[in-house]
């Protein structure tokens, strides 16, 4: 599918899309006229369709420099009167949470839709904490679509919501909502002009105490008034199979593995699907629960449905049996299946399971954990932050390391790893060991990262006087979530032109004297500004600069440069360097030689020099494509 | 009705885009269809596995042991697939060994690839093809998936015929990126000739 399709305004056609496009189509037909977003997986691909698609659509769209900025940027439009999306991964609100917290209490003008996407089983995540606690934790109401078709519709709905009491909406999907791809049913695109203009209102935005004080009655009295509408809500629907006698209360995307398991084993089941999950529908839950006697929960991470079940039985004096994972039937981690639904069901009721999977005992092959491209100037940097290290004869040294592309440093053969906890943590945590310890400190961070979350830590560090080497592995996009432009880019989200924020010139004016840029191609030089920087004592900063390998990959394609480089066999002293210490995946072993994959070689030609091969064996091919 | 398939490789070898070809083509055909792709880390390099449901599933994670296909678009990714898949599930294995670096940093090379294929045919139907051949052979590696996608469909195993794929093609290639899949599909198509097929 073409990013344009999207922006069609017909209604009868169905497109065959991801959760998150569909997510993007919605943002158009709930006629959202500001969004912004810094990338995350599993939410990465709504913010890439919009970066495509909303200049056309006159939506204002950004990516932003972190999910805090991103947040205040949607709010504040959103308090001028626009319809505002500000959408981010599960623990991208941890770093939006200040201001999401009090925009509760404030309350907004137009709608504000706030999407966190989960990810349960941690596919490309830190941890995989249940962002639903922050309804409960802001007041503010919640949305679980369980696939794309919902995604899109709910997402419209969320709006309602939002305008109907002026509040901020939590829009919650998960990894298998967001990335799983159906045909949806588009609606019509709505083109409504809003009049975009602040008025103060009194100071209703000025969270100070005086007016925070009158603003949580209120906001406790908005949610009170959402309860009705959340008992009433279309989203919250009760679908019967067969005589219907179990009774099930499920949301976002337990709610398909349960319904595989109903139809495979055929149960007899009255299904209450929640996606407007808070305000708890409570009357409409307590007058499910007085209708079975057997109250089974189907939902993923944290009891946080069961839990309210479980009260409003008891405030109702409802006495059901409950079923959940309070009491041990259901697991409070990872991602559901429909096998392992299967499972826990088979306990509850009592039934046997037949084993479906073939069973062969064959060996586990060698794994293929996640790895740098080939052509990445990220390997480049590590394989010459190792060598340095070694060369100075460093022990005992500490790898702050970052969320990024380089997180994978982490990985054999580099082990360049010890630490990665948040966004821009790898300074913050090196100011921590500097003070706390004598070892050496090597922290890594991204253009995108250092921009995020690194500008203040870099202040710490400095106006402490720590020692440590930095080096930003700077490759000019935010790969590792689908290369989005960041600061550091002359261009914004649109295609616009922008302004380049310089990573040297913010570290210079914060004070750092010793500064290396270098071109991770060339392993000379930047062995050669790694050393100089591990020597230094302070803050010493390498740029080690190169643009990521697809966007090079591209480019070389596109200009018909694209070459490749393949190794002589006779030169080759079989030293194994390139594939041991260097690990490149479009080299290998293969019937006692070393042999580049021509498909997979990217032509950087880092392996070429001496550093990695000292036979110089490895030349520019012939065959170049 | 209910169809299931595994699609599993390396990153970059085009999976993802062989499970929206296969699904493209079944919705077309007014099945009802979901599929799931799952990212992982890496841009490239690291195994990445898409499932396609075609018919009346909800969910996009195929059971354990329902699969009807396991396409595999490399011998080791196969490998790694079997404890999903049942005694009914067929195998399309592309031949062509990527080698993960974890085998180089320990001076390892590729498992022998018969002996793979023999122990897998012990316990499934495979029909292991020689993709990458066929795709340089249609004019472009990239082509792969379009081969393994035709080789599916001769088998029988999907609800859908040349025809469906074929205007799944049309609606995404034109020009010479056309040509090439549309050679690259006829290959897959005939690379299965009797007795060339392996079944326990």
């Amino acid at each position: 599918m073409k990013i344009e399709e999207l922006l069609v305004n017909e209604t009868n056609i169905e497109l065959f899309l991801l959760g998150n496009e569909a997510i993007a189509r919605g943002a158009l037909e709930a006629g959202v006229m500001a969004a912004t977003t810094y990338p995350g997986t599993p939410s990465s691909e709504v913010g890439d369709v919009l970066s495509g698609i909303s200049r056309k659509a006159g939506m204002y769209f950004e990516f932003s420099t972190n999910e805090k900025v991103a947040f205040e940027v949607a709010y504040a439009s959103a308090i001028s009167g626009l319809r505002s999306f500000v959408f981010m991964k599960h623990v991208g609100l941890n770093v939006a949470s200040d201001p999401f917290m009090s925009s509760a209490y404030t309350g907004i003008k137009a709608g504000l839709v706030v999407m966190t996407a989960d990810d349960p089983s941690m596919f490309s995540s830190q941890n995989e904490q249940d962002n639903r606690h922050y309804g409960e934790l802001a007041h503010v109401p919640v949305v679980e679509p369980s696939n794309p078709q919902e995604a899109k519709d709910f997402l419209i709905k969320a709006f309602e919501i939002s305008e109907l009491e002026r509040i901020p909406v939590l829009f919650r999907t998960t990894t298998r909502v967001s990335h799983m791809r159906e045909a949806v049913k588009l609606g019509p695109v709505k083109k409504e002009l809003f009049a975009s203009f602040f008025e103060p209102d009194s100071g209703r935005y000025m969270t100070l105490p005086s007016s925070a004080y009158g603003n949580k009655e209120k906001l406790i009295e908005k949610m009170k008034r959402l309860s009705p509408v959340s008992d009433k809500s279309d989203m919250n629907r009760i679908e019967r199979y067969g005589t219907g006698e179990i009774g099930f209360i499920t949301s976002g995307a337990a709610y398909n593995s349960l319904m595989d398991v109903i139809n495979m084993r055929k149960l007899d089941a009255t299904v209450l699907k929640l996606g407007f999950t808070y305000p708890f529908p409570e009357n409409l839950v307590a007058d499910f629960m007085k209708q079975h006697s057997k109250i089974i929960i189907v939902e993923e991470l944290d009891p946080i449905l069961e839990a309210r079940t479980r009260m409003v039985a008891q405030i109702k004096k409802i006495d059901s049996e409950i079923y959940g994972k309070l009491d041990g039937y259901f697991s409070m981690s990872h991602e559901y299946s429909p096998d392992t639904v299967e499972k826990s069901l088979s306990e509850i009721l009592g039934f046997n399971i037949t084993q479906h999977y073939a069973n062969v005992m064959i060996e586990e092959p060698a794994p293929r954990p996640p790895v740098l491209c080939p052509g990445c100037p990220h390997r480049a940097t590590f394989y010459a932050v190792k060598r340095a290290v070694r060369m100075l004869n460093l022990k005992n040294v500490i790898y702050s390391s970052d969320i990024g592309c380089y997180s994978l440093g982490t990985y054999e053969p580099f082990n360049e790893g010890d630490l990665i906890i948040s966004m821009g943590s790898s300074i913050g945590a090196a100011s921590g060991f500097a003070s706390a310890t004598s070892q050496p400190i090597i922290a890594f961070i991204g253009d995108s990262t250092f921009f995020h979350a690194g500008i203040p830590a870099l202040i710490n560090a400095v106006h402490n006087g720590e020692k440590m080497l930095i080096v930003v592995m700077d490759n000019r996009t935010t790969a590792m979530t689908g290369r989005q432009p960041n600061p550091g880019m002359p261009v914004k989200a649109s295609g616009e032109l922008a302004t380049e924020i310089s990573i040297e010139k913010i570290a210079r004016a914060i004070g750092v004297e010793h500064i290396s840029n270098v071109d991770p191609y060339d392993l000379a030089s930047t062995l050669q500004g790694i050393t100089a920087g591990l020597k230094y004592h302070g803050v010493s900063i390498v740029i080690a600069k190169r643009e990521c390998a697809i966007l090079r990959d591209q480019k070389m394609r596109k200009e018909k440069k694209w070459i490749t480089y393949n190794v002589d066999q006779e030169k080759c002293g079989k030293c194994m360097n390139c594939v041991e210490n260097f690990s490149c995946p479009a080299i290998s072993l293969q019937d006692g030689g070393i042999v580049i994959n021509p498909n997979l070689c990217d032509g950087c030609g880092v392996c070429a020099q001496v550093y990695v091969c000292p036979f110089r064996a490895i030349e520019v091919a012939n065959n170049a494509k | 009705m209910q169809n299931n398939i595994i699609i599993t490789g390396v990153g970059g070898q085009g999976v993802i885009t062989a499970g929206t070809l296969i699904s493209d083509a079944a919705i077309a055909k007014g099945l009802k269809t979901v599929m799931s792709e799952i990212h992982g880390l890496a841009q490239r390099g690291g195994s990445v596995s898409v499932d396609v449901r075609l018919g009346n599933a909800y969910g996009p994670i195929i059971p354990e042991g329902e699969a009807d296909a396991l396409i595999a678009f490399e011998p080791m990714e196969a490998l790694r697939n079997l404890k999903r898949v049942g005694k009914k599930t067929i195998i399309i294995v592309s031949t062509e060994k990527l080698p993960p670096i974890s085998l180089g940093i320990r001076r390892m090379e590729y498992p022998d690839i018969n002996e793979m294929m023999e122990n897998m045919a012990e316990n499934f139907t495979i029909y292991p093809v020689d993709a990458k051949k066929l795709a340089m052979e249609a004019g472009n590696y990239r082509a792969l998936n379009v081969v393994l996608v035709g080789v599916a469909i001769s088998t029988g195993v999907l609800p859908l015929n040349v025809d469906d794929i074929i205007r799944a093609l049309e609606r995404r290639f034109s020009g010479k990126l056309m040509d090439i899949n549309m050679k690259a599909l006829q290959l897959g198509i005939q690379a299965i000739v009797p007795g060339h097929v392996e079944t326990h």
